[in-house]
């Protein structure tokens, strides 16, 4: 499986991979919970190595030469998918995509089944989407390769989080740290592994989340994590935020009736130059998109100078090449 | 047909009896210490004899959903679980709403001389809870007990009739009581666990609204109607406060939900998924303050197999449901009764007379002249859990490796061994 030797930048595939299993700090990224703060610092640290790669004209390195990447999306996604495979193929990585939509997967078909027939194929590493919480965390006892969760059901979204805190890293004014920094997120977060997954993160790091959507979309339980408050105004949570990021609004849940209609929460919940007048100086807009203009965030706001909604999709790459660089191949 | 079971200590749930030869005779218990031939020789060894295990709850899945489990593998398990007696519930394929499938179920299961099988039929046609069925002729084909379990029955008229019904014909009525509007697509226990893992929950008022309405038609008519798996503290309350009124109702709890609680679900192995859910800690610990309390009628196992397949999908897909008639006892004896946390006299009333008592039937004990259903209970050697080598076909446990004491090494059903433990038990 490993080709011939090329000149190396970040290190030597065929090296690392006969390196020791033990000595890699970890195998599958499925959420964050167990990471460190040093561990997402590092990793950022290698984002920034991978930007700059994705700066160059031959936007390409070795490093995962010989490694076999496979996408297995059980669950659509355009962005998602094309961030994950460009972060593998820019580190000369092959990729596999299994197509594993509902009309490829025979009804019934257990999710073990599925996996064996595919890892006969023998991939390094998996990037999974599903839409039920919990399938990465299964898939891991059938296979030996590594999983990369990609975002399951409501319940976890880590490289979404850590393209988010990175980005923020990068564009807030006079970054120095994570410490005392509110993000507030704005919408659906009961339905949201963004949400979920950057209470998880920016916690971690120190910062303060706040919670802000209409009580049916807003599980009281969430008030449970340390650092986190809920509230229904979002002018409260607007208040002093460093960050706003507001969520997606799917048309299901006007009919699941959890919310009247799309103009009441526009006009409760919608981010407006009103509401980001409330917050930090500085502050930047965030939405980890597809935004439903105008719904979510007013059209202005979407546009103006403190949206850095282009930059996450951009940063999407070379933070996913750090993950797929940290778990494949492991610390420099 | 005449045995002595030597050298047992019999206890049952009313008695310890102490250490007696116990003898048999034509499928009923005759006395202790008689002395005179007999035909068969057994040696209890010292252990624990009592009657067999009475279960109200469980899904033997035939017709329709052999692969999963049959009368067979089911009875079987059943024996080596220390169960004598099971109702099946209804919920197959078809359903169990016309007598000529409960006759064919009672003549199977004649011939296939396990654990007895008293079947359950179902309250509506195709359990879709819209029109009764006919009671009588079910009962007469042999049913004794009318259920929709799976399903609730989400019409409060048809409850009612169906209530008014049963009463008339002596029939007891068994609830699954959780109200679908809430429950939705909730697959755990709604609450703190279930927000930070993502999965849609089924917050405890569903089933607490549910059993409030069941409890209150069986006041309202005069039904018998007992309580299936109740699981959480809420519906528990609820049940208190109607059997404090005298209402006619009996509730059931599960080994599970004495023992488990929805953290288990941190791993995401859909083997935990269960109607109702695995609740909270507080949940838990409710439901065995209320079995001490001499609120719970009857242990159920609940004993709902699948396929390892079903269980591998992901966790809205999978099937709800926990296969556990072979170690609901040693699991109930290792963690509440060696722990201090329940008696064994009643953990025995739970699995005997309780359960008979709910059904109206004579009350199992080691006198002279009841039938000999009996079990034969190791209670000193600690064994892990094989899930390979259970009867049932749900070759797979949540407890497959766990270490555990009180494993039943002979079953009797009518005088006759229907079960004998392979091998010794080997200390862990």
């Amino acid at each position: 499986m490993i080709k011939g030797s090329t000149p190396v930048t970040l290190a030597d595939p065929a090296a690392e991979k006969a390196k020791d299993e033990t000595q890699r700090k970890r195998k599958h990224l499925l959420d964050l919970a167990d990471w460190t703060k040093e561990e997402v610092e590092a990793l950022f640290n290698t984002a920034d190595v991978m930007a700059q790669v994705m700066e160059r004209t031959i936007k390409k390195v070795p490093a995962l030469q010989g490694f076999t990447v496979g996408t297995l999306f059980f669950e659509n996604s355009t962005r998602t998918k094309l961030s994950f495979e460009r972060a593998a193929r820019a580190q000369s990585a092959d990729v596999m995509s299994f197509a594993a939509g509902a009309s490829s997967l025979a009804k019934g078909e257990s999710l073990k089944d599925t996996l064996r027939t595919i890892d006969a194929m023998q991939s390094d590493l998996y990037v999974v989407r599903h839409a039920v919480a919990g399938v990465p965390y299964q898939l891991t006892r059938w296979t030996d390769a590594a999983i990369v969760n990609a975002g399951d059901g409501r319940r976890a979204h880590p490289t979404q989080a850590l393209l988010d805190a990175y980005t923020f890293s990068k564009n807030f004014a006079d970054f120095d740290s994570f410490e005392g920094k509110k993000l507030a997120i704005v919408g659906d977060v009961m339905h949201s592994r963004v949400a979920r997954s950057n209470i998880e993160l920016w916690t971690k790091l120190g910062a303060e989340v706040t919670l802000c959507g209409p009580s049916t979309l807003l599980p009281r339980e969430l008030e449970q994590f340390q650092n986190v408050t809920l509230t229904n105004s979002v002018y409260e949570a607007a208040e002093g935020a460093h960050t706003v990021m507001a969520l997606r609004l799917q048309n299901e849940r006007m009919g699941a009736g959890l919310l009247p209609s799309i103009a009441e929460y526009q006009a409760r919940y919608q981010v407006t130059e009103e509401v980001m007048a409330y917050a930090h100086d500085n502050a930047l807009i965030m939405h980890p998109g597809p935004m439903n203009r105008d719904v979510e965030l007013s059209g202005t706001v979407a546009d103006s100078g403190r949206s850095v909604i282009e930059k996450q999709v951009a940063n999407g790459v070379p933070v996913r090449m750090a993950v797929l660089y940290t778990l494949l191949v492991g610390k420099k | 047909m005449r045995t002595i079971i030597k050298n047992a200590h019999l206890i049952d749930a009313t008695k310890d009896y102490g250490n007696a030869d116990l003898y048999l005779k034509d499928g009923n218990i005759e006395g202790t210490d008689l002395g005179g031939d007999v035909d068969e020789t057994l040696d209890a060894g010292g252990n624990v004899l009592t009657p067999a295990f009475i279960d109200l709850h469980t899904h033997l899945r035939e017709p329709g959903g052999e692969v999963k489990e049959d009368l067979k593998s089911g009875l079987a398990a059943a024996a080596a679980g220390g169960f004598g007696t099971v109702i099946s519930m209804a919920n197959t394929k078809p359903t169990v709403d016309e007598a000529g499938i409960v006759s064919e179920l009672v003549a199977k299961a004649e011939a296939i001389d396990q654990a007895r099988l008293r079947p359950s039929a179902a309250l509506s046609h195709g359990l879709s809870g819209k029109t009764l069925t006919d009671f009588a002729a079910l009962k007469a084909a042999g049913a004794v007990m009318i259920t929709d379990d799976g399903i609730p029955v989400e019409d409060s008229h048809l409850m009612r009739r169906a209530c008014e019904y049963a009463r008339e014909l002596g029939l007891v009525i068994q609830t699954h009581s959780e109200d679908p509007s809430l429950r939705q697509d909730g697959v755990m226990n709604e609450g703190v666990v279930s927000q930070r893992l993502g999965l849609p929950g089924n917050p405890a008022s569903a089933e607490a609204i549910m059993i409030f309405r069941d409890c209150e038609i069986a006041a309202m008519t005069g039904a018998r109607v007992h309580i299936a798996h109740v699981s959480s503290k809420r519906g528990m309350q609820v049940v208190e406060w109607f059997k404090e009124q005298g209402a006619p109702v009996t509730a059931e709890v599960t080994p599970h939900h004495l023992t488990l609680n929805d953290s288990v679900f941190e791993e995401f192995d859909p083997i935990y998924k269960v109607a109702p859910p695995l609740r909270t800690q507080e949940d838990v610990d409710y439901l065995l303050d209320a079995v001490n309390r001499g609120v719970v009628d009857s242990i159920g196992t609940d004993h709902a197999p699948h396929t390892r397949a079903e269980k591998d999908l992901d966790m809205l897909q999978a099937p709800f449901g926990i296969g556990n008639i072979e170690v609901s006892f040693p699991l109930l004896y290792t963690e509440l009764v060696e722990t201090g946390k329940l008696e064994l006299s009643l953990l025995l009333k739970l699995l005997q007379t309780g359960p008979a008592n709910v059904m109206n039937w004579d009350a199992p004990t080691l006198e002279p002249g009841k039938p000999a259903d009996l079990t034969l209970l190791e209670l000193k050697t600690a064994q892990k859990v094989d899930a390979k080598i259970f009867k049932s076909k749900a070759k797979f446990s949540p407890w497959d490796g766990q270490s555990l004491k009180g494993w039943p090494i002979m079953t009797f059903v009518a005088g006759k061994k229907v079960f004998e433990r392979e091998g010794v038990l080997e200390p862990v």
